[in-house]
C-alpha cells in the first residue's frame, strides 16, 4: 500500500546522501532519530533488507551499522520468533555520538550550519511576527512553554525543535517548514546539552520568550535579530566544545570526563581516535 | 456603467461560498458513507476497529478522484478512544497533482517525538468536537503532516449523540486561488466586453503608451476590475486578486480606497473585502514597502 509519511519520520527511512562511511552514515542517522524520538524508546525497526532498501544501502553496510548501534546499546536483537531490533533510547550513548560527530566535523562546516540555520530560524521569526495570527501566537507560547517543562537532553532538543518548527509554521512558509525540520535532524546529532551550571538553560527559555513576545509586539526586526542571536551563541559553544575535543589528540575514555561538558556517569563511551 | 457591473459584491461573494459549498459537499458525502457503513453500531456492541475504517476506503478513494481539481486529501479521523489500537486512528487518503494513485497519510502519534502529529489539539479536529459545527482551517502550513499549505474543511460525525469523530477535505490554498481566480477573471472580462468593447488588451496598451510599468495587481488599474480579498475570521487573508495582500497575510487595516464594501460570507466564517481601485494604493499588510 503506497504511503506518505509525517515528514518527520518520512526523512528517517529516506535513502542517504553522503557518500563517505557509509555504516557510519546509517549510525548518525538513526542516532539522531533516536535522539528526537522520531523513532521511539522499544520500536521495532524494519527488516533489515526492508531498512536496507529504503535507507539506500547494501544490507552488509546495514548490519555494520546495526552492530554498532548495538554495541552503544541503542540497539537490542531478540532472535526467534517475534524477534528482530529494537530501539533502546540511552542518553550516555547518544551523548557519546554526538561528541563524535562535533569532533570529527570541522569548524566552519559546524560555522556554516549555524550560520544557515539562523538564515532560516531568523527568517522565519521576522514573517511569523507580520503573519501570525494570535492562535498561532498561543501555539508559539506553549511550544516554549513544554521547553520550559523539558527535564532531559532528549525532551530540550525536542522541544526546542518544535519551537523552531512551530514558528516556521507560523511564517506561513512550506518551504522555511520543511528546512526548518531538516535543520533539526542534521541538528540533533550536534547539539550538546552541558549541566545547567551557569544557568544557561534559563537564558536560553529567556530568549525564546522574547523571541515569542517581539512576534506579538508585531516587531518583525526584533524577533528575527534575538533568533539569529540566540543561534549564533548556540553555534559558538558547538565550536568552542569542537576545539576542546580537538585538542586531545590523545584521546582516551578517562580523558573524556574532563571535556569542557562532561558527559553523565556511567558513560558507556566507546569511542576511539578515527572509528 | 461597466465598473457596477465588475465590482458587483454579491457576485464575487457567491462564487466563494459556491465553491466552498462544493467542497463540503464532498465532506458531506464522505460524512454519509461513514454512516451508512453502520460504524455506529458498532460502538455501543464492541470496539470500533481498523478494518471498519478501511471498509471506507473505495468509496473515499472516488470522492477524492471526483474532486481531484480542488481536494488534495481526504478522510476520517476517529475519535481518541473510540477505536481499538490508536496508532489507525487516521484514515486519511491523498491524491496529489499529477499522481495516478492514491496514498495514504500516515502521521506520527508519538507525543514524545519531534514528528508529533497532534490530532486531538488541532484546530480542524477540535473546533467541530466542541461546537458539533462544519469549520474551515486556514490558510495554514500543516507542519508534519502533509507539508503542505492548506484550507482543511471538515465536519463532525455523530450517530445517537456519539460523536465518533471528523471527516474533511484538504483544499491546497494555490489550487483554491486558481479557481476563483478564474472564475472572476471570466466574468471581469466579459462585463468590460460588454460595456465598452474594451477587454484587457486595450488597458494594457494604455498602459503601455503611458510608458507605465505594468506590475503585478497593478496592471488591472483602469478600473474594470475591482480588489477583492476574502479574509477569515482572524483576520488573514485567505484569497485575493492583488498582490499587495496574498492569501496568509494578516491584514493591517482597513483598505484604503473609495467604495470599499465588506461582506459577509454566506455559512462560511469568512468576509469579502471589495475595493473600487481608484485611490492612490497605500500598503494594505504590516512591514510592506
Amino acid at each position: 500500500m503506497p504511503t506518505t509519511i509525517g515528514t518527520g519520520r518520512q526523512a528517517v527511512f529516506a535513502p542517504l546522501d553522503d557518500g563517505a562511511g557509509r555504516s557510519e552514515a546509517v549510525v548518525r542517522r538513526l542516532g539522531s532519530a533516536i535522539a528526537l524520538g522520531l523513532i521511539a524508546d522499544g520500536e521495532q525497526l524494519p527488516a533489515e533488507s526492508e531498512l536496507a532498501t529504503s535507507l539506500g544501502v547494501a544490507t552488509v553496510t546495514l548490519r555494520e551499522a546495526l552492530s554498532d548501534l548495538r554495541r552503544r546499546g541503542l540497539v537490542q536483537t531478540r532472535r526467534g520468533r517475534g524477534g528482530g531490533s529494537f530501539v533502546r533510547v540511552s542518553e550516555p550513548a547518544l551523548t557519546a555520538l554526538t561528541k563524535r560527530r562535533v569532533r570529527e566535523l570541522g569548524s566552519t562546516d559546524l560555522r556554516e550550519l549555524g550560520e544557515f540555520h539562523a538564515a532560516v530560524a531568523g527568517t522565519a521569526a521576522r514573517l511569523a511576527a507580520e503573519r501570525a495570527t494570535s492562535a498561532e501566537i498561543d501555539r508559539l507560547n506553549a511550544a516554549v512553554g513544554r521547553y520550559a517543562e523539558a527535564s532531559t537532553n532528549a525532551a530540550r532538543r525536542r522541544t526546542e525543535g518544535r519551537y523552531y518548527i512551530e514558528m516556521a509554521a507560523a511564517a506561513q512558509s512550506v518551504r522555511l517548514t520543511r528546512q526548518e525540520i531538516e535543520l533539526q535532524s542534521e541538528l540533533a546529532e550536534l547539539q550538546l546539552f552541558p549541566p545547567d551550571t551557569t544557568g544557561w538553560a534559563r537564558e536560553t527559555l529567556g530568549r525564546h520568550r522574547a523571541v515569542v513576545a517581539a512576534v506579538k509586539d508585531r516587531d518583525g526586526a526584533r524577533a528575527r535579530r534575538l533568533t539569529e542571536e540566540t543561534i549564533g551563541l548556540r553555534t559558538l559553544a558547538m565550536i568552542e566544545v569542537h576545539l576542546s575535543l580537538g585538542a586531545k589528540s590523545g584521546y582516551t575514555l578517562d580523558s573524556e570526563a574532563e571535556a569542557s561538558w562532561s558527559t553523565p556517569e556511567g558513560e558507556v563511551d566507546d569511542d576511539q581516535p578515527g572509528c | 456603467m461597466m465598473t457596477s457591473r465588475a465590482a458587483d459584491p454579491a457576485f464575487y461573494a457567491e462564487t466563494a461560498e459556491s465553491l466552498v459549498e462544493r467542497v463540503f459537499g464532498a465532506v458531506g458525502r464522505l460524512r454519509e458513507e461513514v454512516l451508512d457503513r453502520r460504524l455506529t453500531d458498532l460502538t455501543p456492541h464492541g470496539p470500533l476497529q481498523a478494518r471498519h475504517l478501511a471498509d471506507l476506503r473505495p468509496a473515499l478513494i472516488e470522492l477524492l478522484r471526483a474532486h481531484r481539481d480542488i481536494v488534495v486529501g481526504m478522510g476520517m479521523i476517529v475519535a481518541p478512544g473510540l477505536l481499538r489500537g490508536e496508532r489507525h486512528r487516521m484514515e486519511w487518503w491523498q491524491l496529489p497533482p499529477g499522481r495516478d494513485q492514491p496514498a495514504a497519510l500516515r502521521v506520527d502519534l508519538n507525543p514524545e517525538s519531534l514528528g508529533f502529529y497532534d490530532c486531538d489539539s488541532a484546530e480542524w479536529f477540535d473546533v467541530p468536537r466542541r461546537t458539533g459545527r462544519r469549520h474551515i482551517v486556514g490558510p495554514y502550513v500543516d507542519a508534519l503532516g502533509t507539508d503542505r499549505y492548506l484550507l482543511t474543511f471538515t465536519a463532525p460525525v455523530v450517530a445517537d449523540g456519539t460523536f465518533l469523530g471528523v471527516v474533511g477535505a484538504d483544499v491546497p490554498v494555490a489550487q483554491f486561488e486558481r479557481h476563483l481566480l478564474r472564475a472572476w477573471g471570466d466574468r471581469a472580462l466579459v462585463a468590460g466586453q460588454v460595456a465598452g468593447g474594451a477587454g484587457r488588451d486595450v488597458r494594457q496598451g494604455r498602459d503601455a503608451r503611458q510608458g507605465r510599468d505594468v506590475r503585478a495587481g497593478e496592471g488591472r488599474a483602469g478600473g474594470v476590475e475591482p480588489e477583492v480579498l476574502i479574509i477569515n475570521s482572524q483576520g488573514r487573508v485567505v484569497v485575493s486578486n492583488c498582490a499587495r495582500a496574498l492569501s496568509g497575510d494578516l491584514l493591517a487595516g482597513e483598505p484604503a480606497g473609495t467604495g470599499t464594501v465588506r461582506l459577509d460570507l454566506l455559512d462560511v466564517p469568512w468576509q469579502l473585502l471589495l475595493t473600487e481601485r481608484l485611490v492612490p494604493r497605500r500598503p494594505l499588510v504590516r512591514n510592506q514597502p
